[in-house]
């Protein structure tokens, strides 16, 4: 066990856990935040994503010993935002949310992608999606919500 | 065993002394190696040393006649950086996605050794000279001297990696090919990285490196040499004795990705496309 | 006076709020106050007896859980009952369960079921097909006699491997004890299957036993019967322990042990007359079943019946067989035998018809189905097709034509292929009014807020959106005023299960018609109740043993176009375009259908040329993520899809089947498109970079 003292949504916040626990899991079972999900466990499939200082991390494959000192936002922080109210509102207009267990990761991507290309074109947002599989929806109406999402959020990123 | 977190890349010098610890930078390979059941504390066999918030070790620096990377720089930094060369970039992009490639660094992949690692390919093909340190002392080697074979490599439990240097070259071209099961997010079955510099119809720089198809990297510098300051059409005309050249050395492996017959053929087309297409500028 | 939209204009979807923002629970999101892990012991090899079992010294609190302490049948009941709920004497299949180590401590758990020692006798397994679980027959016409007259034969061999369904959630339950019964609640398709399944093994009553569905991460047919496997093992937990307990399936344990898409292997030949006619054709197919039979006697029903696709040929003789090998049982997967099969006959027609030197595409024409055909099974197309003119749609958005003639040029290495099918929707046969007998509730309560009570799942197809519009549409009510809770067995009637793509067409169907009861009765501010119950339509008949009749009640249909790249150096596939046009009769919600659409094409395209499993010796090759690929963001297709109204009379507002219907077509599509880029002849898939090398260089 060890002290790990690093910001969650906002918040400064210490845990006293193993160095070597997965931050998924820290966030899950000690905190209560599940919205982060375990798709594969081995950073394949995203659903674990969260923004580590605003980039996309698989938390999955985080030891909490990797974020002493980080800035972590997770879907639960994020939710609160402008931004992400632009982002729901066009995964939900766009068609773009199926079983929804890799939406959360999703939205975090594209939050992370906008973040850094607040006008991105198809082929970008295929880049920065890449490692968040989706099984349900064939990726496209994924794709139309972020561009949605850019136009109508233009100036928020 | 003990996990510990150093402040600084001193202290973490300082504990690697002891001889016992394991590095883990993004834990990219590490994390998924010693994987436990979920909500269990990964399994690792020795005792960790949590670097990944050293940011004195996230850099990359224009030296003049070479590009630093310090240790912990990750491939998203990585490619949004303008001196990183392009052919470095265009293997870096096809890594996994973005979220792996925020916390995987080319000094993990290094350390990870897998005959299949991308970034490795491209320090091989870049001539990467890696600055490996222990507490008082302080070594360059160049990466073909570092990777010995799977996961192995000359680095003592007291070592780590602190800087790789690229030396600067110009090329006319250069490639990065890599088949995986798909087009992101794969490991791969098989993957070449090529450069040259043509010079007035004269092939001055010659470099292939392939991935995947035996223990390490191959890279025959020796081949590269021999034709070296031939014209283009001669070193086009020699492509059959270049392929043999690399017969002995492309030894591939059936797998749950690929197998041998497919690999070699692959990278002896990837050899030759190069080849043929050398003069063809970007 | 405002005008009522029509039913296809999309809305909201209802659920995609709690999912987006993380708040839906999700099994695995789900405590319980003191629940305990359970972890399974498995098989590590492919067969044999069990000759001694050594247990690791046991804390206080740890417990296992094993065939003896089944209190009735060791067996999961499903369709056929094979399939045991732990292996007892024997063991059939690498990673078949044996006991559940449970305990509050998940380290500890994993440690006591690493040090379980189980001793066996080998046996020798079998992994071809050569033992025969399930075999069946049907035939038209008169095909000796047809191959008698023939003035040419032609016969092929397709074969396709396993597809996983790769949901992104894992299998997963949490059970606990709740006035003396069993609580489960879970990621499943199909309630029912689970609460009767549990019934069965644990000789308990209706009342014992409840179900509720958690939201599901994704299904595919995945999660149709394996989940009544694991809830069977947990509920015999629950009974020893009395404890709640949380029994999630790690994503390699999911990959390695639970059911998957067959791998098949089908013959066809075909009989042609001197005027190039298919006069008849004998076909059989294989189907690799697994270690047990389960549901695969119905998935090689469904994939027989699909023989002859959207083709009428009069004379035929279809066998089939499930063969049982030593390896992980195989089950529904969205399709259920009929991608198979599609993939087959798409492809033989194609390859007959180049065989002969005649243009494919006016071969195929020239014996497409029309109304009033005769099916494969002797029953009747009886309402109107539409394929004519969904493949002239296909055809001009796709430039098929055009395309199709540039690309004959192989140094090109492009090349678009079109396929076109059909799909039965709901049971095959009698299935519905014999099996399932579908029960439907909608309750008004005093408030006049309408309740809709069914066991449908949504697994993000859309039912929790679709019935919510569907019923308030009918009863003219705001969609606020109608709700559609997780459906829970305490509360729901059996509606069946969430499969065969019944769910808007008979659940669907019931409600409206539940729905049009309660309008017409409708008294405000009173509890009302309206209960409807499958009727099967007069006109269908069916007889099971000779499988001669209408195996569907409708079809729907559809055409799929993909254009592809291959990489002369790589061999790597491209997919740079795919086209599809549906008709499913009417779309509920546009939008929904369209997702349906964009998602069922990239499994049905993937399962032909990407997704790549093999075992070694009964021992799965590919066994998580990384290893089986599955298509990321960059790897889809620029996708254009259409859908074509053509109302079926019986279906509500005219609604057919549409789930399965979006994949079954993928696989040939991509595959004919291959094979015009190499100008050889696809006979397997997936169609990887490896088989395609294969090919260029031996034909």
């Amino acid at each position: 066990m060890a002290k790990v003292t690093f910001t969650l949504n906002g918040e400064s916040i210490t845990v006293d856990e193993p160095l070597n626990m997965r931050f998924l899991d820290i966030l899950r079972m000690k905190l209560g935040l599940t919205g982060s999900k375990e798709g594969c466990g081995e950073g394949e499939c995203g659903a674990c994503a969260v923004l580590i200082d605003g980039q996309l991390v698989n938390s999955c494959l985080l030891p909490l010993g990797s974020v002493e000192g980080r800035n972590v936002m997770t879907i639960e922080g994020y939710r609160k935002t402008k931004r992400y109210k632009i982002l729901e509102d066009a995964f939900i207009e766009e068609g773009a949310v199926q079983c929804g267990i890799c939406t959360p990761g999703m939205v975090m991507a594209s939050e992370s992608l906008l973040n850094q290309n607040p006008k991105p074109s198809e082929k970008e947002i295929r880049i920065a999606l890449a490692g968040n599989l989706c099984r349900c929806t064939g990726y496209e109406m994924i794709f139309k919500a972020v561009k949605r999402a850019a136009k109508e959020g233009e100036g928020l990123w | 065993m003990k996990h510990v977190i150093p402040k600084t890349y001193k202290e973490a010098l300082e504990h690697l002394s002891e001889g016992t610890y394991k590095v883990l930078a993004g834990g990219t390979d590490l994390m998924v190696k010693n994987r436990s059941w979920s909500e269990t504390p990964a399994r690792f066999k020795q005792d960790m040393l949590y670097i990944h918030n050293l940011d004195e070790l996230r850099y990359v620096e224009d030296k003049g006649d070479h590009l630093a990377i310090g240790a912990l720089t990750d491939y998203e930094t990585l490619l949004r950086h303008e001196a990183v060369p392009k052919v470095l970039k265009d293997c870096l992009i096809e890594i996994a996605g973005p979220a792996i490639r925020k916390v995987g660094t080319l000094a993990g992949n290094i350390g990870n050794a897998s005959p299949a690692a991308d970034g490795v390919l491209l320090l091989y093909l870049l001539d990467a000279q890696l600055v490996i340190e222990r507490k008082g002392a302080r070594r360059e080697a160049l990466i073909d001297d570092v990777i010995t074979g799977p996961g192995k490599t000359t680095l003592s439990n007291e070592e780590m990696i602190k800087e790789i240097r690229l030396p600067k070259s110009t090329f006319t071209k250069t490639q990065f090919l890599k088949v995986g099961g798909r087009k992101a997010d794969a490991i791969s079955k098989v993957a070449f990285a090529g450069a040259v510099r043509i010079e007035d119809g004269i092939v001055k720089d010659l470099r292939m490196a392939i991935g995947a198809v035996n223990v390490t990297v191959v890279r025959l510098r020796e081949v590269e040499k021999l034709h070296t300051g031939e014209t283009i059409s001669a070193v086009q005309d020699s492509i059959v004795s270049i392929k043999n050249a690399y017969v002995p050395h492309i030894k591939p492996i059936d797998d749950q990705r690929s197998n041998r017959v497919y690999r070699k053929r692959v990278a002896f087309n990837m050899i030759e496309d190069f080849i043929m297409n050398m003069h063809i500028q970007d | 006076m405002k005008t009522k939209k029509d039913i296809s204009e999309s809305i909201r979807k209802v659920d995609s709020e709690e999912k987006i923002s993380g708040r839906a629970p999700y099994t695995s999101d789900i405590s319980v106050e003191g629940m305990l892990y359970a972890k399974t012991v498995r098989s590590p090899i492919a067969r044999g007896v069990i000759k001694n079992v050594k247990l690791p010294d046991m804390p206080e609190g740890y417990y296992t859980v094993d065939a003896s302490d089944i209190p009735s049948r060791n067996v999961v009941s499903m369709i056929y009952e094979d399939w045991p709920v732990f292996a007892e004497k024997e063991v059939n299949f690498i990673g078949e369960p044996i006991m559940l180590i449970v305990g509050p401590d998940k380290e500890t758990v994993m440690n006591l079921a690493d040090n379980v020692e189980i001793d066996y006798e080998e046996k020798n397994p079998v992994f071809d097909f050569s033992n025969s679980g399930v075999r069946l027959h049907f035939d038209k016409g008169d095909v000796v006699n047809a191959f008698e007259r023939a003035a040419k034969t032609i016969e092929y061999e397709y074969e396709t491997g396993y597809q996983e369904q790769a949901y992104i959630e894992p299998q997963g339950f949490v059970g606990y004890i709740e006035d003396g019964g069993y609580t489960l609640v879970g990621s499943i398709q199909c309630p029912y299957y689970v609460k009767n399944a549990v019934m069965d093994t644990m000789g308990e009553d209706e009342d014992k036993v409840r179900v509720i569905q958690a939201p599901v991460g994704g299904a595919f047919g995945g999660k149709e019967e394996f989940p009544s496997v694991t809830a069977c093992q947990l509920a015999v937990a629950l009974k020893k322990i009395q404890k709640p307990i949380k029994f999630i399936y790690e994503r390699e344990e999911d990959m390695e042990t639970t059911t998957k898409r067959h791998p098949s292997k089908t013959k066809m030949e075909a009989a042609l007359d001197e005027h190039n006619n298919i006069i008849g054709m004998r076909s059989r197919i294989g189907l690799d079943g697994g270690a047990y039979i389960g549901l695969s006697g119905v998935v090689l029903s469904r994939g027989m019946l699909a023989v002859t696709n959207a083709y009428t040929i009069d004379n035929l003789d279809v066998h089939g067989d499930v063969f049982l090998t030593n390896t992980v049982p195989n089950g529904a997967f969205r399709g259920f035998g009929a991608p198979q099969m599609i993939f087959a006959i798409e492809m033989f027609i194609h390859h007959i018809a180049k065989d002969i030197g005649e243009d494919p595409y006016v071969f195929r024409k020239r014996h497409m189905v029309k109304q009033g055909d005769k099916t494969s099974t002797s029953g009747t197309f009886r309402d109107p097709i539409i394929l004519d003119d969904m493949i002239q749609k296909a055809v001009e958005i796709s430039n098929y034509h055009d395309k199709a003639k540039a690309y004959e040029d192989r140094d090109t290495y492009k090349g678009i292929g079109m396929s076109w099918f059909l799909h039965g929707c709901g049971f095959t046969g009698s299935g519905e009014s014999d099996i399932i007998k579908a029960n439907v509730k909608l309750r008004k309560d005093d408030e006049d807020n309408v309740h809709i009570l069914v066991a449908a799942v949504d697994m993000g197809q859309g039912p929790k959106t679709t019935f919510r519009k569907l019923v308030a549409d009918i009863l003219d009510v705001p969609i606020e005023q109608v709700t559609f809770n997780y459906p829970d067995t305490r509360y729901v009637p059996d509606s069946g299960p969430t499969v065969a793509s019944r769910t808007m067409m008979v659940v669907g169907g019931l409600l409206a018609r539940a729905a049009k009861t309660l309008k017409e009765d409708w008294k405000e501010g009173e509890e009302q109740t309206v209960v409807k119950q499958y009727e099967q339509p007069d006109y269908v008949e069916w007889d099971q043993d000779t499988m001669r009749g209408d195996a569907y009640p409708a079809y729907s249909w559809g055409v799929n176009v993909v254009e592809v790249e291959v990489s002369k150096v790589t061999y790597e596939v491209t997919v740079t375009n795919a086209w599809s046009i549906y008709d499913l009769g009417k779309a509920i919600d546009e939008r929904i259908v369209m997702g349906q659409a964009d998602g069922g094409q990239a499994q049905g395209i993937a399962y032909g040329y990407l997704e790549v499993m093999n075992h070694e010796n009964g021992k799965l090759k590919q066994k998580n993520m990384t290893d089986y690929i599955i298509p990321t963001s960059v790897d889809v297709p620029k996708m254009e899809n259409h859908i074509m109204d053509n109302p079926y009379p019986l279906g509500p507002y005219g609604a057919k089947g549409v789930g399965e219907l979006t994949l079954v077509g993928g696989a040939p599509a991509v595959a004919l498109a291959i094979e015009q880029a190499i100008g050889r002849k696809v006979r397997k898939i997936p169609a990887t970079p490896e088989s395609i090398m294969e090919l260029i260089d031996n034909g």
